[in-house]
């Protein structure tokens, strides 16, 4: 019991040690002189900047009446694509050609597996992230 | 009376003065604060990316952004943590469209036992591997160290530039110190033998 709390407190002790050689490391780093040219490209760049001319705004009372019109026109297909749908079920529907129970079957297997193989995807993604590791490799 | 002490204050500080003069229409009066900015922005940058010329490509970028944003400072807080929080904003945006050239973390040897007529040259090498091996750590973790040590240890600063609370702050130093201590298991030993090394060898100069 006393090892252990001894082993407990060298490696704790070791910790704070590497703690400090890397925060000194990190420290003690020299600093970095910007070069000669680097106040006068900033400078001429925000002159630059200054100069141009401002950014045209978006032409809101140009754009409005054909956004209206645009929408209006949508709004009227939409309509009248529901009434069509209505009035003509039978013309307008697809569907799936007779399937025999075994494909359907084999369908429902590989829908499975698909979802099985999703969700292992999700949480290997989760693991990643919780370990703090982004993106998939 | 709090107006006046205000106003008393922004003449006194040289960034508020240059700042009222630049909104007021005067462009030449930023220079007043590229001049006294110029390094931490550049130095910050560097810790980002640790490549000179990308880290004043950088700190150019965020310099442009602060003079197109300088109308939009609320005063809220003081002038160098608005600047630092942007340039922080700009150069995480800037890493993210072009990821600065890294080892993983796993990837970054660990310091080997120095030879003994090149101790200094290898405690040199080992102190460049840790500093390397921060920018492999994950972004959540690698802000907060390259802002700690930027703002020479102040968590409070550090925590105000990437706008976080200081608890949350404090939690990521750790999680990242527990990174680096995990991939640099022998780096104390090896600085002590590295220092005792270098004693040894000028014990022999004098001698």
């Amino acid at each position: 019991m006393n090892q252990l709390k001894t082993i407990r407190t060298r490696q704790t002790g070791q910790s704070a040690r590497i703690d400090a050689e890397i925060e000194a490391i990190l420290a003690g780093e020299e600093e970095l002189l910007p070069s000669s040219g680097f106040l006068s490209s900033v400078l001429e760049r925000i002159e630059q900047e200054a100069a141009a001319p401002p950014p045209v705004p978006f032409p809101w009372k140009r754009a409005v009446p054909g956004i209206l019109m645009a929408a209006g026109v949508f709004s009227w297909g939409t309509v009248k694509l529901i009434r069509l749908d209505l009035l003509t079920p039978a013309l307008l529907r697809f569907t799936l050609p007779p399937l025999s129970s075994a494909v359907i079957g084999q369908i429902e297997q590989a829908g499975w597996i698909a979802m099985a193989l999703g969700v292992s995807l999700l949480s290997w993604l989760l693991a990643r992230r919780l370990a703090g590791r982004g993106g998939l490799l | 009376m709090n107006a006046a002490i205000r106003a008393e204050k922004d003449l006194a500080d040289p960034d508020l003065k240059d700042v009222a003069c630049v909104l007021a229409g005067d462009v030449a009066a930023f220079e007043g604060i590229v001049r006294r900015w110029q390094g931490p922005m550049v130095n910050m940058a560097w810790r980002y990316c640790r490549d000179r010329s990308r880290a004043e490509e950088m700190a150019q970028e965020a310099f442009l952004r602060a003079w197109l944003g300088l109308a939009h400072w609320r005063q809220e807080s003081s002038f160098s943590t608005w600047l630092f929080a942007l340039a922080a904003n700009v150069y995480r945006s800037e890493l993210k469209r072009f990821p600065a050239e890294t080892l993983p973390l796993d990837a970054a040897p660990e310091p080997s036992g120095p030879a003994s007529q090149h101790c200094e040259l290898a405690a040199k090498l080992s102190r460049e591997t840790v500093r390397s091996a921060v920018l492999a750590l994950p972004l959540r973790y690698r802000e907060p160290v390259v802002l700690f040590y930027f703002h020479e240890m102040d968590v409070a600063a550090a925590a105000a530039t990437l706008a976080l609370p200081v608890g949350t702050l404090k939690a990521r130093l750790s999680r990242a110190r527990a990174l680096l201590r995990q991939r640099f298991p022998r780096l104390e030993e090896e600085c002590v033998s590295m220092e005792a090394a270098v004693l040894e060898r000028g014990k022999e100069a004098v001698n």
